[in-house]
């Protein structure tokens, strides 16, 4: 492993570490008011207090769960259901219907992201599952597209031919010849989907979605605070610097990791 | 001829898409369970009264029926009314759009510009220094959520630096296109928030043909400045169109961040306070919108792209 790879792993590491493990080390309670509204730093409320005057350690740390776990939720699901049409419409000889379906694929992608999580928390208001099924439904066409052109280009392969003349059955030409060759792809795909789902749920709780306010989140913090930048910047940039962090530490971690394998410029998979 | 049928073919494949949005659309505002009679009727509602509004709305029919009377209403140009301010929805819908249109064009122009001047210049040599000082900041930008962006210059304009106005606050009766100043930050967020991955794509794109047999044979040969520079874009410019489509149909999603924290009376601010206020004809009809909008953009794009093949590639492409 490199140095590089080393610089890139550490934060994001912390990042997820502060996340899930946080609630667990929050030093008081993050709902209540322990102070006036963005008091400064000071040693008992090490990053101050926010726009209701609450210590910002313990939303900080209570607020990256919740958001890490939507996205975990919907990068497996958006995996599993990539997976599964993406390797049947890469390997199935009814060309006609793969089609079909990856215009409808295609033509989900089209669509802005945050209106269809729009749309669905309209419908399912201070929902956070309603989040995940929303990250879930605008990051799978990607899912879609990248695991049905890996799986096709192997299918087209000598040894999945020979495989075939061999008369393996499609479970096992699926396991032992098309798995190895698309396992290394379908990981940074979904690595790529994990930082575009932070980001996501990150915004969804910016705009107001998921779980009512008073509950604590990373995209919620920043907007609630950003009148107090004067007074106390850190319930901002502290979320900030967190998403961020996690966000380009996946990234570069998976281009050093996948090369040009999987290239989300060219699938534009953005939040 | 050949065109006119993809032509046909293309629009088809967007009306198909559109009338799936619209399913979706009324799907999730009025099967889901928030739908209009929890807010007309309000939180401690009894059963009787829940009935009695479900029954004015016309709610108690079956939805397949209610979604084929809201489709042929649309498409006559009725879009309803608000739940919340009882206007006109078509209305509202139009001024919106024009609002929006102040800030989505201008930052789509600076996003072109900058997209396609730091793109070319990092693709013309790439592992120069530009190329990796560019190729990081636009790793970090990438990495950054639209909202971040924008929040980052809101601050650094009104506390750091405060020259220009941070809420758009447009005087009754002007329109935000008489008010150039107002439109700079939000603009400016937009580009860019968008404009890195297309940076990163046009890069890789003029990489390429820098790298092509034909680029070499006429480095060779002498050609150069203007004449070398009109060569690769020239060879670069299909698949860029593509890229800038697929872009300006992106600026749609990031105004909703940006013309809400910004206050722009825009689409996107104008649907966020719909959902929060579960409004619902009004929801439905800025969902459609976007969503009508998004698709033009990219059919555009795809007219622009085909014009722009040579036809020999787009007839193995469409056969």
């Amino acid at each position: 492993m490199t140095a590089r790879r080393v610089a890139a792993l550490v934060p994001a590491v912390l990042v997820l570490v502060v996340a899930l493990a946080g609630p667990w080390a929050a030093p008081g309670s993050p709902t209540s008011p322990v102070g006036g509204p963005f008091a400064p730093a000071d040693a008992q409320h090490v990053l101050g207090t926010d726009v209701l005057g609450r210590d910002v350690l313990a939303r900080v740390l209570v607020g990256g769960r919740t958001l890490v776990l939507q996205a975990v939720a919907a990068t497996v699901l958006g995996s599993v259901v990539g997976l599964v049409v993406g390797t049947w419409a890469g390997a199935t000889h009814r060309t006609r219907v793969a089609q079909v379906v990856l215009r409808v694929v295609d033509a989900v992608a089209a669509l802005p992201a945050l209106l269809l999580l729009l749309l669905l928390a309209a419908g399912a208001p201070g929902s956070d599952v309603a989040v995940v099924v929303a990250i879930t439904c605008v990051s799978v066409p990607f899912s879609v597209r990248v695991v049905r052109e890996r799986t096709a280009a192997l299918a087209a392969t000598d040894h999945v031919l020979a495989a075939l003349a061999r008369g393996d059955t499609w479970w096992e030409r699926l396991r032992c010849d098309v798995a190895p060759g698309l396992a290394p792809v379908a990981v940074a795909e979904a690595g790529l989907r994990f930082v575009a789902a932070t980001q996501l749920a990150a915004t969804a709780g910016f705009l107001g979605l998921g779980a009512p306010a008073p509950a604590a989140g990373w995209g919620r913090m920043v907007r609630e605070n950003s009148t107090g930048l004067a007074l106390n910047p850190w319930p901002v940039v502290v979320p900030a610097l967190l998403l961020i962090a996690l966000a380009v530490g996946v990234a570069a971690l998976l281009d050093h990791a996948s090369g040009p394998a999987v290239d989300a410029d060219r699938t534009g998979l953005r939040a | 001829m050949r065109t006119a049928r993809w032509l046909t073919v293309r629009v088809a494949a967007h009306a198909a898409t559109l009338t799936v949005l619209s399913a979706v659309i009324f799907w999730a505002t009025e099967v889901l369970p928030g739908d209009a009679v929890g807010v007309l009727s309000g939180q401690d509602a009894t059963e009787a009264e829940r009935a009695s509004v479900r029954e004015a709305l016309g709610l108690d029919r079956p939805p397949l029926q209610r979604y084929g009377a809201w489709v042929v209403d649309a498409l006559h140009g009725d879009l309803g009314t608000s739940l919340i301010s009882g206007r006109d929805v078509g209305e509202i819908v139009g001024d919106r759009l024009g609002t929006s249109l102040a800030v989505l064009v201008p930052a789509a122009l600076l996003a072109l510009l900058l997209a396609g001047a730091l793109g070319t210049a990092a693709g013309l040599r790439p592992g120069g220094w530009l190329d990796r000082v560019l190729s990081g900041v636009t790793l970090g930008l990438v990495g950054t959520p639209d909202f971040l962006v924008a929040t980052a210059l809101l601050a650094a304009f009104t506390v750091g630096w405060p020259v220009l106005p941070a809420v758009a606050l447009v005087p009754a009766g002007q329109t935000l296109w008489q008010h150039p100043d107002l439109v700079v930050l939000p603009a400016l967020a937009l580009a860019l928030g968008a404009f890195g991955a297309t940076m990163r794509l046009l890069r890789a794109e003029v990489g390429q043909v820098v790298a092509s047999p034909y680029a070499e044979l006429a480095r060779l040969n002498g050609v150069r400045g203007a004449a070398y520079l009109r060569l690769v874009v020239t060879n670069a410019a299909a698949p860029a169109v593509h890229a800038f489509a697929l872009m300006t149909a992106g600026l749609l999603g990031g105004a909703i961040v940006v013309e809400t924290l910004f206050n722009v009376p825009g689409l996107g601010q104008e649907l966020t306070t719909a959902v929060a206020y579960r409004d619902v004809p009004l929801v439905q009809a800025l969902g459609l919108t976007l969503g009508a909008a998004t698709l033009a953009v990219l059919l555009v794009g795809d007219l622009v792209t085909r014009a722009l093949t040579p036809p020999s590639r787009s007839t193995r492409e469409h056969p």
